[in-house]
C-alpha cells in the first residue's frame, strides 16, 4: 500500500523535507524501517505518531492512503 | 468545524482590536479575558533571540482545537465563547503570536477558562517554534508538557 509520511518541526529540518510518499508498503514496522533507513539520524529524537489526525500509542494497522505525521514535542504557544 | 485559528505572521493590533469590537453584541456575556502571547526576547549562551518560525499541521490544529472548545465549554457551564488565534510563520521579538478571548456570564469562569485554554493550547496543539538568534543561529524549543 501507499502511504504518506509528514515530517514536522526538528525532524522535517532532520529529513530536509516536509512530506514522502512510500509504496508497497507491508506493515508499520515495514514504514518505520524504511523511514529509519532513509533518515538514519532520525532515531536520534523524539517523536510521537499521528494517524490522519490522531496521536496514537501501539503501533497501527495501517490502510492504502493513510496519512501517518512524525511529531517531535509540541511548542506553541 | 472550528474555524482556522492560524495566521500567517505576527497577530496585528488591527486584528485583535476587530475581535475586541465584536464584544458589544454579546449582550449575554458579564465579562471577557483575554491572553495575548509574544514573543520574548530572551538570552540564550549570549545569543538574543529576534525572532520565532512557527510551523503547525494545520489540519490536526483544527482538529484539536475543537476538542480544546468542547473541554473548555463542558468544563466551564458559564463560558459563551472561545475565540482562539495562533501564528504560522515568522514573529519577531515583541510581536504577538498568540490571542485567547473567552466571553462568560461572570468574570470568575472566564478568567479560569481563559487560563486554562491557554495551558491546553500549548500542551496539545501540533505547533512547533524555532527560534532563530541575531546572529542568525537557531535552536528548536518545545513546551515543558508536551
Amino acid at each position: 500500500m501507499e502511504i504518506k509520511v509528514l515530517f514536522f518541526g526538528v525532524l522535517a529540518e532532520v529529513t530536509g523535507s516536509s512530506h514522502k510518499h512510500y509504496r508497497n508498503i507491508e506493515s508499520f514496522r515495514d514504514l518505520r524501517l524504511r523511514i529509519e533507513d532513509d533518515f538514519p539520524e532520525i532515531v536520534h529524537y523524539y517523536y510521537r505518531i499521528a494517524v490522519n489526525n490522531d496521536l496514537i500509542n501501539d503501533d497501527p494497522v495501517l490502510k492504502e492512503g493513510d496519512e501517518i505525521a512524525l511529531l517531535p514535542p509540541f511548542a506553541g504557544g | 468545524m472550528t474555524e482556522d485559528i492560524l495566521i500567517n505572521g505576527p497577530i496585528t493590533q488591527a486584528v485583535i482590536s476587530s475581535r475586541l469590537a465584536m464584544l458589544g453584541s454579546r449582550k449575554n456575556s458579564g465579562g471577557h479575558s483575554v491572553f495575548i502571547g509574544q514573543v520574548r526576547e530572551d538570552i540564550q549562551d549570549g545569543r538574543k533571540v529576534k525572532a520565532i518560525e512557527y510551523s503547525a499541521y494545520r489540519t490536526m490544529v483544527i482538529k484539536e482545537t475543537e476538542n480544546i472548545i468542547s473541554m473548555i465549554q463542558s468544563e466551564f457551564n458559564d463560558v459563551k465563547s472561545v475565540d482562539i488565534l495562533h501564528s504560522v510563520g515568522i514573529v519577531m521579538a515583541g510581536e504577538i503570536s498568540m490571542f485567547v478571548l473567552i466571553s462568560a456570564s461572570h468574570r470568575h469562569q472566564a478568567i479560569e477558562a481563559c487560563s486554562k485554554t491557554v495551558e491546553l493550547l500549548k500542551e496539545k496543539l501540533p505547533i512547533w517554534k524555532k527560534e532563530i538568534f541575531e546572529d542568525n543561529t537557531h535552536e528548536w524549543e518545545q513546551n515543558p508538557l508536551a
